[in-house]
Order: structure tokens, then C-alpha cells, then sequence
């Protein structure tokens, strides 16, 4: 019986599993897209990695969460990084290129330009910080 | 702004999804064919009734206790029914495969329905409202509603109610 249940536990566990490693390549295939976007030529200097945003204006959690976020996000990092923010409303085709199904949604990229992270909702300012770590030394 | 939309308490949406993914893996790993029965009736219920089947727990637990806020978003009601009673068939139909002897076939319904519970809980996407969205753009009779402004079908909305708005 204890042996039955430990081997469906360890099914289940495979299929949450497999569920995760899904859900990540569907986002690196979001952002593997997204790089193949030249969307960015005139709204991005190049040379400095960039948090691209995209929101709207009637988006609540965009205001009181993102935002705020943001703006902290910019006061530790300084000219470290630069944001782009895209109002997903007025410039659908942007956001439809980029893959944006629901905003905010933010992309990381790196200084070359390549999207190297895509967040889905509200995203913590520990967690954009972290993953602009990745290439490059943002430690406050 | 659609003025059909109404306030949506997203949190026990939230919840309901959650206790269904928690329960159907339950019942898989301790093969409990019955618990998979429960979560199918307590979904039909909640379809009828019209409210999401477990968000009782948040409503008159997590809600109470504090350890939840309300998540209040302007969006439609009838998609998310749709999606419960969409899901609660398959519930039904798996339970109903676990008794006549179909394991494979029963819990692969179970697990589908946990897998878009899942999706919708944790990742915002929501199938079923996809799905009534869509028939809705094919005119299927009974399906009149449109997605939220700005907000692709099927996917969370954003926008909350405006400050005294019922």
C-alpha cells in the first residue's frame, strides 16, 4: 500500500514536473520570438541592457505595483539600465510582436538587445534586480 | 469601457482553482476515485449556483481569517461558469472512468482538469472563458460576451472597479 502510494507520488511529481518545464519553454519560445523583433530601433539607446514595459492605461495593478517598482528599480540602478514603456493599448502591434497576452508584462534585455527574461503580471523589484544580474553588475 | 462587466472577485476564483488542483492530485496519489467525485459535484454545484465551486474556503476562511484580500477586477461572470461547468464535466466524465474500470482514461481527465486549473491560477489563463470567447465571436447562440477592453480572451483582466462602483 505505502509502496503504491510512493510510486503515484513520484507520477505526480514527474507530471508537475513536466507541467513547470512546459510553462518554460513556452517563455523561451516567447522570448526567442521577441528577439526577433526589430520593434525596438529608435525607443531603446543601444549598449545598456533595458526593462521593457508594457502596460496600459487602465491597467490598476500597472499603477499601484509596477510602477512603483519601476521607479525604485531605476533608483538603485541608476544609468545602469534603461526602461522602455509601451502603452499595449494604443500600440497593439508591439505588443502582439512581443507576444504580450496581459499586462504588466516586462522583458529583460540585455545590453545587445537580446530579451533575456519575460515576466507575466506584477514582478517584484528584487526579482527584475536579480535578473538583470545575470549579465551584468547591478549589485546595490 | 463594457458596461456589461461586473466586479469579480478574482481571489476566490484564485482559490477555487488552487483547491481543485490540490484535490485532484490528492485523489491521484492516494488513488481516491471518490475525492476526484466530490470535486466534480462541488463544481457542478458551484456552476449552478454561480459562484466558483470552492470559494467557500476563501470566502468564509482565508477571506475571514485575513489571510486574503479580495482581488476585485472588472470582467464577466458568465465566462468563468462556462469554464466551471466546462470543467466539471470532464471532472464527471473521469469519475465516472475511474468506476467502470478506465484508470488511464479517468485520471488523465482528472490531471487535464488540475493542468488548467493550474494554468489559470498561477499563470492568469484561463481556457475555458477562451473558449466562450470564442464561440462568442462565432455566434453561438448563448455566448454574448465579449473579453474585457485591452485584455486578450481568455487572459486575467486589469482594470478595477472605479472607487464606489457596484
Amino acid at each position: 500500500m505505502h509502496d503504491v502510494i510512493v510510486f503515484r507520488f513520484l507520477w505526480a511529481a514527474a507530471i508537475i514536473a513536466a507541467g513547470i518545464i512546459l510553462f518554460n519553454l513556452a517563455n523561451r519560445w516567447i522570448l526567442s520570438r521577441a528577439g526577433r523583433q526589430p520593434v525596438l530601433a529608435g525607443l531603446a539607446r543601444a549598449g545598456i541592457p533595458t526593462l521593457l514595459y508594457f502596460t496600459t492605461p487602465t491597467c490598476a495593478p500597472c499603477k499601484t505595483i509596477q510602477r512603483p517598482a519601476i521607479d525604485r528599480l531605476k533608483e538603485l540602478a541608476g544609468d545602469r539600465l534603461q526602461v522602455v514603456e509601451i502603452d499595449a493599448a494604443s500600440q497593439p502591434e508591439i505588443a502582439r510582436q512581443w507576444g504580450v497576452l496581459s499586462v504588466p508584462t516586462t522583458f529583460i534585455l540585455d545590453a545587445q538587445g537580446h530579451p533575456r527574461h519575460v515576466n507575466h503580471g506584477v514582478t517584484p523589484v528584487d526579482k527584475l534586480l536579480k535578473e538583470f544580474e545575470e549579465f551584468g553588475d547591478f549589485s546595490i | 469601457m463594457n458596461a456589461t462587466l461586473k466586479n469579480i472577485d478574482h481571489s476566490a476564483l484564485q482559490v477555487s482553482q488552487i483547491a481543485i488542483v490540490v484535490l485532484n492530485v490528492l485523489a491521484f496519489i492516494l488513488n481516491l476515485p471518490w475525492l476526484a467525485g466530490i470535486v466534480a459535484v462541488v463544481m457542478v454545484l458551484g456552476t449552478l449556483l454561480g459562484v466558483p465551486g470552492f470559494g467557500f474556503i476563501y470566502r468564509y476562511g482565508l477571506k475571514q481569517l485575513g489571510w486574503m484580500r479580495a482581488h476585485v477586477l472588472l470582467d464577466n461572470p458568465e465566462p468563468h461558469r462556462f469554464a466551471q461547468g466546462f470543467g466539471s464535466v470532464f471532472m464527471l466524465a473521469g469519475t465516472a472512468a475511474l468506476y467502470l474500470g478506465a484508470p488511464g482514461l479517468g485520471w488523465a481527465l482528472v490531471w487535464l482538469v488540475a493542468a488548467l486549473a493550474a494554468l489559470n491560477a498561477f499563470a492568469g489563463f484561463c481556457v475555458g472563458c477562451f473558449v466562450y470567447y470564442w464561440l462568442a465571436r462565432l455566434r453561438v447562440p448563448g455566448f454574448t460576451k465579449n473579453p474585457p477592453e485591452d485584455t486578450f480572451p481568455g487572459m486575467r483582466p486589469t482594470t478595477s472597479p472605479a472607487p464606489g462602483r457596484k
